[in-house]
């Protein structure tokens, strides 16, 4: 399957009058095509920063990141950011917003409205369309963002926190809603999150980075099975025992320079 | 004290309170031509006329219709004189913003134009450009520049970097991000620029007008001030402020009418 990333040996650093910081050192991991990763770290590891390169936004001091064997250099289709604060176009409304993409890569009229169409009933948005983000919750925006980055269909999708902002009932609602669609949509995530839970959660495997400058600790599958509904899975055994493996992990992180 | 009136004006129905707050809004001009009125009485009408006598030649002025063509070429100033303004400052503004040559530029002239009362620059303006409506156009143009500049500057520099990457990710190209991201998302500002604008251009076009032209309110407020035809010269002034505060609510209602997303 396409959507394949490969991290190696990554190094980001910034230079500013006179000082040097490392924020990413010697980081290589990959995300195959489909796959479901979270990274996780304490909080400036750098593991926004890591996104943000995959995205293209940021160029790498050093290392090399690869999307199906093809260098990034800058941001492409192919990848897609779902940001913490939503980043929808305020003056464009969320059909607008979900349009966008469509637009600027040359989609006929005819097919971007059908296409915009599926995504803002995939997401539940049927209703909504004319309303303007000003208008919407939080979990609605984030909803629009994640509607306006899977209608240009790209790749991977890049998630930066996405529900980090919105209170834990909406959390989880939108944790499940992501799963579902993920199912049928076959791509490539990568998520940032420094919630323990939700990386266990949703992912197949989980990056834990170390505080800084960020680099690999460990990658651990996660080897849970998610047939059932939430009661089930963040009740079994194989969920509570990935849970608190992870924990421990990035708590010895936390507390090591504490 | 405040609060039991904030409570008990909130247990009051809506027209009521709407009404209470038409009086509150409009009392201060009702004292302010009772004091007029007054201190008519004791100067002399001649010297000030009263406010009825005033209201009664500007009812005369706009009901036989000869006040119009001044007032319409002084409109027609302003408009033109604002319309200009936004075109360059806004180019100018989000121009600065985003290259540092362009700031380099104009950021001297420009700090150096500001505090110049733009009236001063009359007699120029009547040397290059006569007297009439090119010049003030062109103070018009002047006066209500700085502040479009500096509010389409100022939103220019703080776009949400995220939206500029959202748009990147989905196609669009470094040149396009001005005219698709760039601009939009300064909308805000530039219409909080032109606001501050509107006012400023009837200011400027009635010190344009009182030294050089032969038309237009301004002028109609001089010839009438030199020939002591008090009254209309009063009348005059009444319906220039008039006119103002009548173009800036026109503003605001055509403003949440369009940008209804802001």
């Amino acid at each position: 399957m396409d959507g394949h990333v490969v991290v190696s040996e990554l190094q980001k650093v910034y230079a500013s009058g006179g000082t040097v910081t490392t924020a990413i050192d010697d980081l290589s991991f990959e995300a195959r095509g489909g796959e479901f990763v979270s990274v996780v770290g304490p909080s400036g590891c750098g593991k926004s920063t890591l996104l943000y390169l995959v995205a293209g936004f940021l160029e790498a001091s050093g290392g090399s990141i690869t999307v199906d064997g093809n260098p990034v250099h800058g941001p492409g289709t192919d990848r897609g950011v779902v940001f913490q604060d939503y980043a929808l176009f305020p003056w464009r409304t969320v059909r607008g917003n979900v349009l966008y993409g469509l637009e600027e890569n040359g989609i006929d009229e005819e097919e971007r409205e059908a296409t915009a169409q599926r995504f803002i009933e995939m997401m539940d948005l049927d209703g909504f369309e004319d309303r303007y983000p000003k208008e919407l919750s939080g979990g609605m925006k984030q909803r629009v963002a994640l509607a306006r980055t899977l209608a240009y269909d790209p790749k991977i999708l890049l998630m930066d926190e996405p529900f980090g902002a919105l209170d834990q009932p909406l959390r989880e609602a939108l944790q499940d809603h992501l799963l579902r669609i993920w199912d049928d949509l076959e791509k490539t995530v990568l998520f940032i999150t420094h919630d323990v839970e939700e990386a266990v959660y949703l992912s197949e495997r989980v990056l834990i980075m170390t505080r800084h400058p960020g680099t690999k600790k460990a990658v651990l599958d996660i080897d849970i099975d998610r047939s059932g509904p939430r009661e089930d899975i963040v009740t079994s055994e194989a969920y509570v025992d990935m849970k608190n493996t992870v924990w421990r992990s990035l708590h010895e992180e936390t507390t090591q320079e504490a | 004290m405040a609060g039991a009136t904030a409570e008990l004006s909130t247990a009051l129905p809506e027209p009521v309170r709407a009404a209470g707050r038409f009086v509150v809004r409009w009392f201060p001009l009702v004292i302010l031509a009772f004091l007029w009125d007054v201190v008519s009485g004791v100067v002399g009408a001649a010297v000030l006329p009263p406010p009825t006598v005033v209201l009664t030649t500007l009812w005369g002025m706009l009901s036989s219709g000869a006040v119009l063509p001044d007032l319409g070429v002084s409109l027609y100033r302003v408009v033109w004189g604002l319309a200009l303004s936004i075109a360059v400052g806004v180019l100018l503004g989000i121009g600065m913003a985003r290259s540092e040559t362009v700031e380099d530029f104009f950021e001297v002239f420009l700090g150096m134009l500001y505090p110049v009362p733009k009236t001063a620059l009359v007699p120029l303006a009547i040397l290059w450009l006569g007297r009439g409506t090119s010049m003030a156009i062109l103070i018009i143009f002047l006066a209500c520049l700085l502040p479009i500049v500096l509010n389409s500057y100022n939103a220019a520099q703080v776009v949400d970097q995220n939206l500029i990457w959202s748009a990147r990710m989905m196609g669009t190209s470094d040149r396009a991000i001005l005219w698709k991201i760039v601009i939009p998302s300064t909308i805000p500002d530039i219409v909080t620029g032109i606001r501050q604008a509107i006012p400023i251009a009837f200011i400027a076009l009635t010190g344009a007008e009182l030294i050089g032209a032969s038309n237009g309110m301004g002028a109609i407020i001089l010839s009438a001030g030199q020939l002591g035809t008090y009254p209309r010269m009063f009348a005059a002034i009444v319906l220039i402020s008039a006119t103002a505060f009548l173009a800036l609510r026109g503003f605001d209602r055509l403003e949440r009418r369009v940008f209804v997303w802001v």
